[in-house]
């Protein structure tokens, strides 16, 4: 087992997959950077170079690609309030709020940060979890899965304003997502639902699309409204001091960057949850480290731990991500689906076998997430000043160029005009969100986990009738949702006695 | 005196024809997103046509996804040129949805130019290694019930089950909505369910690590499971046997690739050449074994007789096999 882990980490410490490994940071970066373009089309587009390279190469090459650009997704978030990719929309919420506070710098520090040891965690943690890997995947069936759905929709809890008002509109606001999650056909009947008779929206709403319009619009409108740089009208000292002060929030959060990895990597283990539920899990525990109320309030106007939560589950679930692609040869994600297209494309068959025979090489590969990470963000510090700087450029100008990255990202979804009009709505029903004070995560939590709950829910039905309500992970992870419903509750009680 | 001319004829022609695609681009639009068997096909084709086209255009995949290929088909059917410059691929069962009059379908199967398929589908039936039930027989004698997984109606994982149920008489329970086939495999692994039905191609890996067996198959078939009883041959009778050969009829053209309905008969020629070709040519051939992708060019004029087939069933059978199959992914 430890002979593997070095054995994996001589395997990419070569010439050969070190600099495959380079040029996939490269692209990954740009990838990142660019909504809409996603590291699964690139992995696809990727995928013929991969032909004529060693096992070892092309997952240096591709993975190095894929978990990369998880981090630089990142930078776009906080900086323009665009996701950068659908798994880091939960970074903008505090993200750009710091970036309008004039701490784009720290924003970044600390995402960055947090995305690196989110990684290591990750990585570390699958290492030492590859033993009983397969144990643990094949405990969560259809009605574990359910559960897990609905500890995470429980989160709606955290992530609404204190107050009872707070949580109605929370729950209200995840019961709008939760039911823009239906439209589409449904895998039950093959009815179409909500379709309008519109062929577009047969397969339902674009994650993408929609989380494009409903973050970044409203924050361009506002940008517009207020006719000033991003930063507003802060001195220009003030914002390149930060990104170092980023890194040391990390360390200042350690313990709750470290749950949030694990939270992350758990996520990512758990095949059929996606890559978008795992940050918002985290950005929900995030907000639950606040201790008073006032300190809650605080999240959403740009608190460092709802940087750090996000940053680090996003990264940390690649690594876990991995292990039902690897373990199983069942890919959890569209990325992770065109990668094992590359494990048969390079001799290697998916299976068992990865976890004994094949070790060192599936070792190369948590090496590879590892080691890439580090470069990147290495790479992005000597950028970073540079990049903040982009939050005092004037409005006016700026506004053209995010618009552009906006309707692109949208587009790229499904090459349809649909996709733009997507945005556009959500655009307008995330601007009259922002001004009525409703909460917009709860949302985009119900629009994530609707179709998982819905479709694990008939399964645990269809295949076991009420006999699923007992078994015992799923009474465990019950009792964590009323925890996670309750923990607010009480929470909010503790000062008013204190 | 003719053959000369004949002869005249090509060697002029083939300059032409060189000219004409010389310096152009050949777009291939698919009707899913990046990622999936449908894509991964045209991405390998679009790499090896070029050598085989006159003129070696450039060849390059555009992914227009959404209504289960619909979208692609509609496109391709009236607004693309007929210029032998885009060809589509889509949704093999999009000649269910003409048949069952899909709201949206706005394209007559047998109209497009048919450059033919790239692959046949296979469907088969597998269940886990574990379960008692060595053969067909065995299961259909056996009472005990078996629970299949499934993505959705529409899907083979879905239909092929369905109609062994309702004609055959096995004792199968679907339980469906599991979000890829992928899925349904990590629900075989952990018993939550017996087996699944679906391709050949993506089943094949389990077979050989021995977590599931197959035990039947649809008509279109495939190297390796040749030997498989077909669903069809132990229909108890005509209707049965019609509604089961209508559902797998469209996997015989499993890849499908069309152009414009008025693309000259020039241009289809040289693209079904082109095609034959390169399905042929041994980098393609090498490839795609990689890949673990069996392409087989299926002629277009044979793809137009599949869909004649389909389309021309009489009112009662459609109507009867409307009431088990919806078009669906």
């Amino acid at each position: 087992m430890i002979e593997a882990l070095f054995e994996g980490l001589f395997l990419v410490l070569q010439w050969k997959p070190l600099a495959f490994m380079a040029l996939g940071i490269v692209l990954g970066f740009w990838v990142g950077l660019l909504p809409g373009l996603g590291g699964a089309t690139t992995l696809a587009l990727m995928l013929p170079f991969v032909y004529a390279m060693q096992p070892v190469e092309a997952f240096a090459f591709l993975l190095g690609m894929h978990s990369v650009a998880a981090t630089t997704g990142d930078i776009t978030s906080v900086l323009f309030g665009v996701p950068g990719e659908a798994a880091s929309a939960a970074t903008i919420l505090d993200g750009h709020a710091m970036a309008k506070k004039g701490e784009a710098g720290r924003a970044l520090g600390a995402a960055l940060t947090s995305s690196l040891v989110g990684a290591i965690v990750g990585a570390f943690a699958l290492a030492i979890a590859i033993p009983m890997v397969r144990p643990l995947v094949l405990t969560f069936g259809s009605p574990e899965l359910f559960m897990l759905a609905i500890v995470g929709i429980a989160f709606i809890a955290s992530l609404s304003a204190p107050g009872p008002r707070g949580m109605l509109r929370g729950f209200l606001a995840g019961g709008l997502g939760l039911l823009c999650a239906t439209v589409g056909q449904d895998p039950q009947a093959g009815i179409a639902r909500y379709t309008f008779d519109i062929l577009y929206l047969w397969q339902g709403l674009d994650l993408v699309a929609v989380l494009v319009g409903i973050f970044a619009i409203p924050e361009i409108i506002d940008l517009a409204i207020r006719r000033t740089s991003i930063a507003g009208a802060l001195p220009a000292g003030r914002i390149s001091k930060g990104a170092w002060e980023g890194v040391k929030d990390t360390f200042r959060h350690f313990w709750l960057t470290i749950r949030c990895s694990l939270i992350g990597t758990f996520i990512g283990i758990m095949p059929g949850m996606g890559g978008a539920v795992a940050q918002w899990m985290a950005y929900g525990h995030a907000t639950q480290s606040a201790r008073t109320a006032e300190e809650r309030k605080g999240f959403g106007a740009g608190d460092v731990r709802g940087v750090l939560g996000p940053g680090a589950a996003n990264n940390s679930k690649e690594g876990g991500s991995l292990i039902p692609t690897i373990a199983f040869g069942v890919p959890g994600s569209t990325a992770m689906a065109i990668l094992l297209g590359g494990f048969f494309l390079l001799g290697l068959v998916p299976g068992p076998d990865m976890l004994t025979k094949h070790l060192p090489v599936t070792f190369s590969m948590v090496w590879t997430i590892v080691i890439a990470n580090i470069v990147t963000v290495l790479a992005c510090f000597l950028l970073l000043d540079h990049l903040a700087k982009l939050t005092t450029v004037r409005g006016t100008v700026l506004i053209p160029a995010i618009l552009v990255l906006v309707f692109i990202g949208s587009f790229t979804s499904n090459h349809h005009y649909g996709d733009i009009l997507v945005t556009l709505v959500f655009g307008g029903i995330g601007y009259l969100m922002v001004i009525g004070g409703w909460p917009r995560a709860p949302f985009v939590l119900g629009l994530v986990l609707g179709k998982i709950a819905e479709n694990y829910l008939y399964i645990s039905v269809a295949r076991y009738e009420a006999a699923w309500l007992t078994r015992p992970v799923v009474l465990i992870l019950f009792a964590i949702a009323v925890a996670v419903i309750l923990y607010p509750l009480l929470q909010r009680r503790k000062p008013a006695h204190a | 005196m003719r053959f000369i001319l004949g002869l005249l004829a090509s060697l002029v022609a083939a300059p032409a024809l060189a000219q004409y695609y010389a310096g152009k681009t050949v777009t291939i639009i698919v009707g899913y997103k990046t990622g999936g068997g449908y894509d991964a096909t045209a991405r390998v084709l679009a790499r090896h046509l070029p050598k085989h086209i006159p003129g070696k255009p450039t060849v390059i995949v555009q992914n227009m996804p959404g209504a289960n290929s619909i979208i692609a088909a509609n496109h391709v059917y009236s607004v693309a040129k007929p210029d032998g410059l885009t060809i589509a691929t889509f949704n093999r069962n999009l000649p269910i949805a003409q048949l069952t009059r899909v709201d949206g379908v706005k394209f007559d199967m047998t109209k497009f130019a048919w450059i033919g398929s790239a692959a046949s589908e296979c469907t088969i039936l597998a269940i886990r290694t574990d379960l008692p039930y060595k053969t067909f027989e065995d299961l259909r004698k056996s009472k005990q019930q078996i629970v299949i997984g499934a993505t959705g109606p529409g899907a083979n994982t879905y239909d092929f089950p369905l109609l062994l149920k309702e004609f055959l008489g096995v004792n199968i329970k679907i339980v469906s909505g599991y979000q890829s086939s992928a899925d349904i495999m990590l629900a075989v692994e952990r018993k939550e369910v017996d087996g699944r039905a679906g391709s050949f191609t993506s089943i094949r890996p389990f077979i050989d690590r021995n977590l599931v067996r197959p035990l039947l198959r649809a008509r279109a078939t495939e190297p390796g499971v040749e030997n498989l009883p077909i669903d069809e041959d132990l229909a108890p009778n005509a209707r049965a046997r019609s509604i089961m050969a209508l559902r797998s009829a469209p996997e015989i053209v499993g890849r499908p690739y069309v152009m414009h309905p008025n693309t000259s008969a020039e241009h289809l020629k040289t693209m079904r050449d082109a095609f034959a070709a390169a399905i042929k040519d041994p980098e393609l051939v090498a490839e795609s074994k990689k890949a673990r992708m069996d392409l087989e060019f299926v002629d277009g004029d044979f793809a137009v007789k599949v869909m004649r087939e389909v389309l021309s069933q009489p009112k009662d059978v459609v109507d009867e096999f409307s009431k088990y199959v919806k078009f669906g992914e």
